[in-house]
């Protein structure tokens, strides 16, 4: 697996859809390619928030810690997002990623995430239509909500 | 120092002057023998008036005296010499001239020689003697004092003085007497003309002098003005960050560019005052032929004047201006070096020293520094004249603990550092026991008190060298060296005033502080560093050190031990794939390709980094590779990608040094060099080749990920690596040291001796579980005190700016710690710490000098109930409370055993 083929995976997340090839190309070359074995954890919820992670390969499951212990909410598969919220908001993480099985996954440095956020006004824009479009669906499940 | 420049030289050289002198002297029969026989080769050999009476043969060598006619008359005869031929003496003469060159020759050899020796002995001397008064500077010159100008003048403004001191005396002797001879002889020609060229010559001797007298005060202005620039620029550069912070650029630069303007219009003055003397001097100087043409003339044509002594006066007075110009010279280089050397010794005025310090001092004295400790009517003035300490008064029984709390003001400091000879200015008394704190001996104090201040002072040099500069008071054993090399190296000291102990000896005092020898020396290092927190930052200094097997045997014997534990460890607990070992017949995904081409560590500078693409070897071992193309061709690639996806990042941005092949100012050049090729130009510059190649040297597969290499390539690559190994070594450079999985690689950190091998870029987490287990097999082997002891040999920097201030703090107490000393006064050496860090380490003082003195000054009350004894500072009074019970020392919490945190290991 290349550059190349990781810049395929990064056109397919939703969040970088619109972003000029070459700059999807200096994200990857400035994230690592990282394995994480079965049950070994990205982060876990409460760490500080300092990396996003695009799954390339495998599955890794969301957990929430609750009074009962730590259950499972959903399950990602190759080419999700995940963690992106928490450095764009710079809070803790709100759960616990796990792989379910061996991964492999690009690590985007949060410092080097917005350095190319700050530089690349194009790529900016790109990630506000999308955060626009996930409040609306939000909205929208809120509509649905109340009106069941 | 002697306030006469030529008292000082004839003080310390005049044996030597005189030597010289003498020599001098003795050389001028020679000189005056080799300039009357070429008139003798000419008359008698050439001309033959040897032969003229009819004789065929003439004497050769002849040596005979005619005794002056007071004396008796008549002839002596000391050797009749040869009967030669005409050939016969003309040769004979001929060589007999080469004979006195020769000898001239080494005359002024030998003269030249000893005079700059001579020279060099008294600057060694000199620049020695201001060292020695710099150690003897008082506080309050200190403040004043500038340490670059200071530098300055022991470096610089002596060195002149020093190539005078050789011609100090000898040049007036010897030119005085040319001189004098070519005046005397005139004065016998006629006594009129003596006496004109004699007014003359008075006439230039006190005119010139006077003239010069502005030139020496320009002088001395020249001096402090460089010297001065000197300093502000140290002064500039040591406070740089203050210039960055505040945008000063332009003010400093108009500052320098004044004082530069100020010393060009003071050298300008020089230049024409110069010059314009210099003009009078050679008036002055034809001024005599004048006179003795025109009333020589007169005489002459008047008949009292014969045109036979005309002529030879005049011829005389030829010989006059070189010596006497020389003179002028000298004399003019006297009262220049005079004027630097009281520029000199102004700077190391008295009254800015302090007392001679002591080389041998009584040892007697030497009693522990215990007993009742009693301060009588203490009185300290502050900078502004108010009294700080008024009538204080306090008594101690020693050993014990004081805590010295501030009550904002200056007092308590002040008291410290009283306490611990730091300061003088006090009026009042303090003794312990019988004897009084300031008349106690450097020597004694340096060993039995010890203060750490707010800022902790380190030199250049490893951690090691810096703890122990307390234990350096003398040199308790000497080294084996040379005997010859020795004796020579004594025997210049003494002939110059220097020292005789050398820095090879053994100067640091085991025996003192309970240690066996230096292995036992560094485990009480260790110890201290540990319990002051600073453990784990040896440990880590240690893995990122170099070993040098000669001297940590041990340690090296069992690293390749510990190497195959390590492995072994890895495998059995599924960790194989976060390290990839190296191996002499793989390729290493994880590591540069020029360090698998290597598959070694560069020693010099030729095989690191770039410089690699343009080494001569390097290059043929791979060109004998066939590999060169395919590698410009890696490059081209590598240069095409880095070329499109920095493209629009400003120059300097972070993301280029941290990321990117090519520097932000290379990119526009590699953009040409693809341009270039684009056009279809064909093949390649040289340069352009070795830029380009220059690139996959850095590549990383598993790392930048840009699919350069595929199996056949690392196959062709570990091939390569045989060629370049047969290649380097039947060069013999030795620039490289190549990895052996049996033996140290000694220019390899020990944390890659540890490894060999690289870790794993695309494990999750890779670093710290590898670290973890590096820390788990150092323990089991139980290597880490020989790691540490690695560390302690880490390079604290210019300063000790390579640690941070929490470090350089705990550098700072340790050195004071292992020194064991009788009094421990500390001030301020926590503050780098945290409230937590601070406590902890009082609690470690206050256990380690259970049996000592620990005076400490405490910024408020908190800590103070642990301490035996509490002083507070009330207007000027000092107020002694005893803690009525004191909390037993030891009741504190023990601090848990720290935690191995097990670093970085990269």
């Amino acid at each position: 697996m290349t550059l190349e083929t990781e810049v395929q995976s990064l056109r397919q997340v939703p969040m970088f859809r619109d972003v000029d090839p070459a700059r999807l190309k200096l994200l990857a070359f400035t994230s690592e390619r990282v394995q994480f074995a079965g049950g070994q954890r990205f982060f876990s919820q409460g760490d500080p928030s300092d990396t996003a992670y695009v799954i390339l390969e495998g599955r890794a499951n969301v957990l929430l810690n609750t009074p009962g212990g730590e259950i499972q909410v959903a399950e990602l598969g190759s080419n999700a997002l995940v963690g992106e919220m928490g450095i764009l908001s710079d809070t803790p993480r709100s759960a616990t990623i796990m792989a379910a099985e061996p991964t492999t996954a690009l690590r985007i440095d949060k410092r080097v995430f917005l350095e190319l956020l700050a530089q690349f006004p194009q790529m900016s824009l790109a990630i506000m239509r999308e955060l626009a479009k996930r409040l609306e669906r939000t909205n929208a499940q809120l509509v649905a909500q109340a009106s069941s | 120092m002697e306030k006469s420049l030529f008292r000082y030289i004839w003080t310390h050289s005049k044996r030597d002057q005189m030597i010289i002198c003498a020599v001098v002297l003795a050389s001028l029969p020679f000189y005056f023998m080799s300039l009357d026989l070429p008139r003798q080769i000419v008359n008698q050999a050439i001309q033959g008036e040897a032969f003229r009476d009819g004789n065929a043969t003439a004497p050769l060598l002849k040596l005979a005296f005619d005794w002056p006619e007071w004396l008796g008359g008549g002839k002596w005869e000391i050797f009749e010499g040869f009967q030669v031929g005409r050939v016969g003496l003309l040769m004979g003469l001929s060589f007999v001239f080469l004979f006195f060159v020769i000898v001239n020759g080494a005359f002024k050899y030998w003269i030249n020689v000893s005079k700059g020796v001579l020279g060099e002995r008294m600057l060694r001397r000199m620049r020695f003697d201001l060292f020695a008064m710099v150690l003897r500077f008082t506080p309050n010159a200190l403040r004043t004092v500038k340490s670059s100008e200071t530098a300055t003048i022991i470096k610089d403004e002596v060195e002149p003085i020093g190539g005078f001191i050789g011609d100090a005396f000898i040049t007036p002797v010897f030119l005085g007497t040319q001189a004098i001879t070519a005046l005397v002889f005139i004065m016998v020609q006629n006594a009129w003309l003596g006496l004109i060229a004699l007014a003359v010559i008075a006439v230039q001797f006190t005119i010139i002098p006077r003239l010069r007298r502005e030139l020496l005060r320009l002088g001395k202005q020249r001096q402090l003005a460089s010297r001065q620039l000197a300093g502000r620029i140290a002064e500039v550069l040591d406070g740089i960050e203050v210039v960055h912070v505040h945008n000063a650029y332009g003010w400093e630069r108009a500052e320098i560019g004044h004082r530069l303007f100020s010393l060009f219009t003071i050298r300008l003055q020089i230049y024409n005052r110069k010059f314009f003397v210099k003009t009078l001097n050679n008036f002055l100087a034809q001024l005599t032929p004048f006179f003795f043409y025109a009333i020589g003339g007169y005489f002459a044509l008047r008949g009292t004047l014969d045109i036979g002594q005309l002529v030879a006066v005049i011829a005389a007075y030829r010989e006059l201006p070189p010596p006497l110009k020389e003179l002028i010279d000298w004399d003019q280089q006297r009262l220049d070096v005079q004027v630097k050397y009281d520029q000199v010794t102004q700077h190391f005025a008295e009254e800015r020293l302090g007392p001679m310090l002591e080389a041998r001092e009584a040892e007697e004295a030497d009693q522990p520094l215990v007993g009742s400790f009693v301060g009588e009517d203490i009185r300290v003035a502050g900078p502004h004249g108010d009294l700080i300490i008024e009538g204080g008064a306090f008594t101690v029984e020693l050993p014990s603990s004081v805590a010295l709390i501030s009550n904002g003001g200056a007092a308590a400091s002040m008291l410290a550092r009283i306490l611990a000879r730091r300061s003088l200015e006090f009026s009042g008394r303090i003794r312990i026991g019988e004897r009084d704190l300031t008349q106690l001996p450097a020597s004694v104090t340096g060993r039995r008190i010890a203060y750490a201040g707010v800022d902790p002072i380190l030199f250049p040099g490893s951690i090691r060298d810096n703890l122990v500069y307390g234990l350096r008071s003398k040199p308790l054993g000497r080294l084996k060296e040379d005997r010859q090399e020795m004796d020579r190296r004594i025997a210049e000291a003494l002939r110059t005033g220097n020292p005789v102990e050398s820095i090879s000896d053994q100067w640091v005092d085991y025996e003192r502080i309970g240690a066996k020898d230096e292995n036992d020396l560094d485990r009480i290092l260790l110890d201290l560093l540990d319990r002051v927190g600073m453990g784990d930052t040896i440990y880590l200094f240690g893995l990122a050190g170099r070993i040098d097997p000669e001297r940590h045997t041990s340690l090296a014997e069992r690293l390749v031990e510990a190497r195959h534990r390590l492995r072994k460890t890895f495998q059995s607990n599924g960790m194989a794939d976060l390290v990839e070992p190296f191996d002499p017949a793989r390729y290493n995904s994880q590591a540069t390709i020029a360090e698998n081409l290597l598959f070694g560590v560069p020693i010099s500078d030729e095989f690191r980094g770039r410089n690699l693409a343009d080494n001569a070897q390097f290059r043929s071992a791979i060109d004998r590779a066939e590999m060169t193309d395919d590698f410009v061709q890696m490059g081209l690639q590598i240069a095409e990608t880095m070329t499109e996806i920095f493209e629009g990042l400003p120059p300097g941005h972070s993301l280029f040094e941290q990321f990117s092949f090519i520097g932000a100012d290379e990119l526009t050049e590699f953009e040409a060099i693809l341009r270039r090729r684009g056009r279809g130009e064909g093949s390649l510059r040289r340069e352009d080749r070795t830029r380009l190649l220059s690139l996959p040297l850095a590549y990383i597969e598993s790392r930048h990920r840009l699919g350069l290499l595929d199996d056949a390539m690392t196959g062709r690559i570990v091939e390569a690596r045989g060629i370049v190994h047969e290649v380097l070594e039947k060069a013999g450079s030795g620039g490289v040291e190549f990895y052996d999985p049996e033996g140290i690689c000694a220019a390899a950190p020990l944390r890659d001796n540890l490894l060999f091998g690289r870790v794993s870029y695309q494990v999750a987490n890779a670093r710290a579980r590898v670290a973890e287990a590096v820390a788990a097999v150092v323990r089991e082997l139980d290597l880490q005190e020989e790691v540490e002891r690695v560390g302690l040999e880490y390079q604290v920097g210019t300063a000790g700016r390579l640690l941070s201030p929490q470090e350089r703090a705990s550098i700072n107490l340790v050195r004071c710690l292992v020194k064991r000393p009788d009094i421990l006064v500390i001030d301020g050496a926590l503050a780098p710490f945290d409230e937590a860090s601070s406590q902890q380490l009082i609690q470690l003082l206050l256990e380690l000098f259970d049996q000592q003195s620990l005076f400490m000054v405490l910024p408020n009350d908190r800590q103070a109930g642990a301490f035996d004894v509490q002083m507070r500072f009330r207007d000027g009074q000092i107020i002694t409370d005893k803690t009525a019970a004191p909390a037993p020392r030891a009741s504190s919490p023990e601090p848990d055993a720290p935690q191995r945190i097990a670093g970085e290991v990269a």
